[in-house]
């Protein structure tokens, strides 16, 4: 793993086109919104719609968020979705996947870690992807689903598809990673793990985030805006207290080998807040 | 004796794949590549929820099965001692 550059797929809609590519300067945007909000500047002209995960997502419990930032009329979103979609973009050995551009017909996305097929719209999802490997976003109506399930909370991404043409994605991942040292990480992940009782969420009997064992209410609607560390991460909003100590996320970080620092952190919401002001 | 992990609640797996990645960090690796545990989702007719299904490689059994039981939230497995003569 290239630890300290972000690594992103671009898909050009229009052309058919695809690219994979590795971004030294993008580290200090850390992931998620901070990454998606800077390629989002990067690609503007293009109408972007960018996924991007954070650089625990597929580590550590909790962390089980997928962030999507897009333009709504002008307005940039930036919204957040459940289920096992982050892990699978994770084990693509990918930070983000930016959609640029319209399809000139309804088109379908197979994507298998930097590889994209683009195939017809009338093609069942179910026969794309690797089983137990991917995740699959869906239409229902008009509402946009990841794994027919989890969703966000306005219905921003539906639209956005719906207007570059797209009736599915399907991304798989089959990448694995080691950590150098594999002890302290597994003792890491036990011990936040056994944090559920400073989440803000209960435990209940629906179908859970994937790394996340609650199961809880909250995580079919997704999440919108909010604080832009815990979304850079993109831990979910609920595991606030445990991914606000900064203690935490430096454990997190040293054990996979990243070399950001305190300042790293503390100058991501100026950082965000420059680009933004950039972007309009 | 040594220890063997089997399915007995199937249906109350809520797909949090944590089960996966245990057993994936037990052979020191982080991914879904070589899983011996798989997840495979099914949207089911007129239901609002999607449907799990677990599928084991007997090979899980020469991990730690108890600590893979131990880590599901929704108790879906169980392990089971036999003579390993």
């Amino acid at each position: 793993m290239e630890i300290n550059s972000k690594k992103v797929l671009l898909i050009d809609l229009a052309k058919q086109t695809f690219e994979a590519k590795s971004y030294s300067d993008l580290g200090k945007y850390v992931g998620g919104i901070g990454l998606g909000l800077k390629l989002y500047e990067t690609y503007l002209t293009t109408d972007p719609v960018i996924f991007s995960i954070g650089p625990l997502n597929g580590f550590f419990p909790f962390v089980s968020k997928t962030s999507i930032v897009l333009s709504d009329n002008g307005v940039i979103e930036d919204l957040y979705i459940g289920g096992n979609l982050s892990l699978r973009i994770r084990f693509s050995g990918l930070d983000s996947v930016v959609l640029c551009n319209k399809s000139p017909e309804p088109v379908v996305l197979d994507i298998t870690n930097t590889q994209v097929t683009f195939k017809p719209a009338s093609i069942d999802l179910d026969y794309l992807g690797l089983p137990g490997k991917r995740s699959l976003i869906s239409f229902e109506k008009e509402k946009v689903t990841v794994n027919d399930y989890f969703s966000t909370p306005d219905d921003f991404l539906g639209q956005k598809l719906a207007e570059k043409n797209i009736k599915g994605i399907s991304f798989t991942g089959t990448e694995v990673f080691k950590p150098n040292n594999f002890s302290a990480y597994e003792s890491l992940y036990q011990e936040l793990l056994s944090r559920t009782t400073g989440l803000r969420v209960e435990k209940g009997n629906y179908p859970s985030c994937s790394n996340c064992p609650m199961g809880c209410g909250k995580s079919k609607f997704g999440e919108i805006g909010g604080n832009v560390l815990i979304h850079s991460l993109v831990a979910c909003q609920y595991a606030d207290k445990v991914y606000s100590d900064i203690g935490v996320i430096f454990s997190c970080l040293n054990v996979l080998g990243y070399d950001y620092t305190h300042e790293d952190l503390e100058n991501l919401p100026k950082l965000i807040e420059n680009t933004l002001k950039q972007i309009s | 004796m040594s220890k063997i992990l089997k399915i007995i609640k199937p249906d109350k797996c809520n797909g949090c794949e944590l089960c996966v990645l245990e057993a994936q960090r037990q052979l020191e690796t982080v991914g879904l590549e070589g899983a011996l545990i798989r997840v495979f989702r099914k949207k089911l007719e007129n239901s609002e929820y999607p449907q799990n299904h677990l599928e084991i490689d007997p090979r899980i059994n020469s991990l730690n099965p108890g600590k893979i039981k131990i880590i599901c939230p929704q108790e879906v497995f169980e392990t089971q001692e036999i003579d390993g003569n």
